[in-house]
């Protein structure tokens, strides 16, 4: 059965369309989006909520549901994550091929990170069944197979000893910051864009929030006060943004990484201004359903179908490259763009859906 | 255009195995004639202090390479065309180590890469920048204001900070010789690499030069080889570009002097 509109499809929901705009790049609307006021942008909040969700997995504390259950249905989401990503990156190749052809512009099969895999085709298929060599702009879901493939062991940890799993999960994203550890590419010589060994704390942190007890339950009692702690920090954050002042990295003591303003890592400061964000806004979902209501039941639509419309946003943002690159962009090309790649991931959405609705009809007529 | 390349890379990986090559210490072989395209590299202010200082010191220098056109060579060459850069560098200048580390991510645009470059060069401690800049940007149609701002705030910000920086111009495709916003940005790359100082490899011309005497010579024209064969002549540019920039003393600037190549 369908889930009712809830904060947490809301917000991913709200995720997945700035993550269509922001991966056109030179876009308009990429001037609107949270990342123009925000240290941390919607990769976080992706990563976060799916967090979130994994407490939904895992069941209550007083019923929770088997380990080998839940073992079972991270790895086959883990599974489905990873062939969804191996989909969209042959249809990504497939269109920057077929762009460069049409367009005649060979300089088309450079961008997004895919150059190695026409000049250099049999180390870079291995390197992307293996998830070692990943386009730009199409890295987030190998973060996201990685992250469920280790999942059942954060379950694991969190049934098993509780009060652990927080300063497990913050010791390896401090040893990663500190050392520095990063996960190399390969055949293409680089690092992963987002490094799981500190994205795994975002992640466990969206875990650790769900839980009506623990920190969880701590933060639920003391929201007030603690809106009114981050406030200041969401605030500086965006002058940070707005006025370009960020932490010159080479006058930082070391090590260096805990200091300065990172994505890959997603260093401290942008941690901290994120969940400072995540407690100011938690507010905002009861006053958008009673002033935009309309929205809230599309918009949650996206984050209940986050992955077929995530597969598709990314293949629009691509096209949506094409096109610009094509036309040279503009409010009038920019906007249709927009507007017709939201439409289409509300369609998918819908689409995605049509099973549960069929099945709706189907159990009143039984019932009745 | 296979022969050719065939030719070129024995050429290059010819001198690497012992016996020593017959060319004195911090020379570089006559660059293939393949890559002699006109004024493939433009010096305002050739000298490398930053670097000229590592190798005094360290005998060892630190490149970060980023930027959006890709390095990938065909084959197992680990590092792509980097690695034919130290590999000329090292063999001219022993015992120098060279050490490029690769963190470039081809079609990234200038102001992505920008946030990156700091935090690398705090990570990586580099001496010198390759930022091979401004493709990607223009395929996106970047506002050029943008661009040159991003690109002369990070120049700056390196130099402040005893960085080099070489900055490696757009690539050039046929079907953009005439588009406006591309040659606008090739202009203002000119222009960014003029007003700072800084070397700027042409590879745009390079390139064209490449596949003008491709398409002349072969039958086939193939964007890969000859994407492979102007990678390659890339890496002949900055490695004498680096190279020239350890040894040329800085100088009182010369009004009007006209730019040419650092080396040969």
């Amino acid at each position: 059965m369908k889930r009712e509109a809830n904060a947490i499809d809301f917000w991913r929901g709200f995720a997945l369309i700035t993550i269509f705009i922001n991966h056109i790049p030179g876009i308009v609307f990429d001037k609107f989006t949270s990342k123009n006021f925000s240290l941390s942008d919607s990769a976080e909040l992706f990563v976060f909520l799916a967090g979130w969700s994994l407490r939904l997995i895992v069941g209550r504390d007083d019923n929770p549901k088997p380990m080998p259950q839940i073992a079972s249905r991270l790895g086959g989401r883990a599974l489905t994550l990873y062939a969804a990503h191996m989909m969209i990156g042959m249809i990504a190749i497939a269109i920057l091929a077929s762009a460069s052809i049409l367009l005649d512009n060979p300089l088309l099969l450079e961008w997004h990170n895919a150059a190695a895999v026409f000049f250099d085709p049999v180390n870079t298929h291995i390197g992307m069944a293996l998830l070692s060599h990943q386009l730009g702009y199409f890295d987030i879901l190998p973060l996201y197979v990685a992250l469920m493939i280790f999942a059942p062991l954060v379950a694991a940890i969190d049934r098993c000893l509780p009060r652990l799993l927080l300063p497990v999960s913050i010791a390896i994203y401090l040893t990663a910051l500190c050392v520095p550890i990063t996960i190399p590419t390969w055949p293409t010589e680089g690092q992963w864009f987002f490094n799981p060994l500190c994205w795994q704390l975002v992640f466990v942190l969206g875990f650790v929030m769900a839980r009506p007890s623990g920190i969880g339950g701590f933060v639920r009692r003391h929201i007030r006060p603690i809106r009114w702690l981050a406030l200041p920090i969401v605030i500086g954050g965006a002058l940070m943004v707005i006025y370009d002042v960020y932490p010159d990295p080479l006058t930082m003591p070391e090590p260096k990484l805990l200091f300065i303003v990172g994505k890959t890592f997603v260093t401290p400061i942008r941690l901290i201004q994120f969940l400072a964000l995540v407690a100011v806004f938690s507010v905002a979902y009861g006053y958008i359903r009673k002033l935009a209501a309309p929205l809230v039941e599309p918009i949650s639509m996206l984050g209940r179908n986050s992955l077929e419309v995530f597969c598709v946003g990314s293949i629009l943002s691509l096209l949506g490259q094409v096109a610009r690159f094509q036309t040279g962009g503009g409010y009038g090309i920019d906007t249709a763009l927009v507007a017709a790649g939201v439409a289409i991931m509300f369609l998918t959405a819908w689409l995605a859906e049509g099973p549960e609705r069929l099945k709706a009809p189907a159990a009143s007529r039984t019932a009745a | 255009m296979k022969t050719l390349i065939a030719a070129f890379l024995m050429l290059l990986l010819a001198g690497i195995p012992t016996p020593a090559p017959a060319q004195a210490p911090g020379e570089i072989a006559a660059i293939p004639k393949e890559c002699a395209g006109p004024g493939a590299t433009e010096v305002q202010d050739p000298y490398l202090p930053n670097v000229a200082a590592a190798l005094r010191d360290r005998k060892k220098i630190v490149i970060l390479a980023i930027g959006s056109t890709s390095a990938t060579t065909r084959g197992p060459v680990r590092g792509g065309y980097y690695a034919i850069v130290e590999r000329i560098l090292e063999k001219a200048f022993k015992p120098l180590d060279v050490v490029i580390i690769h963190r470039g991510v081809s079609g990234e645009l200038a102001a992505d890469a920008a946030g990156r470059i700091k935090t690398e060069i705090a990570l990586t401690k580099a001496d010198l920048v390759l930022w091979q800049v401004g493709t990607a940007d223009a395929l996106a149609h970047v506002p050029i204001y943008e661009f040159r701002n991003t690109v002369t705030a990070q120049i700056r910000w390196l130099k402040e900070h005893k960085v080099d920086v070489i900055l490696v111009g757009l690539r050039y495709a046929a079907s953009l010789a005439n588009d406006p916003n591309y040659v606008g940005l090739r202009n203002i790359i000119a222009d960014i690499a003029r007003d700072e100082k800084v070397i700027r490899l042409r590879r745009y011309d390079a390139e064209q030069a490449l596949s003008k005497l491709n398409r002349d010579t072969t039958e086939g024209f193939d964007f890969a080889q000859n994407s492979e064969a102007s990678s390659i002549c890339t890496a002949e540019y900055i490695a004498r570009a680096i190279a020239a920039g350890l040894f040329i003393k800085k100088a009182p600037a010369r009004p009007g002097a006209p730019p040419g190549p650092p080396a040969n």
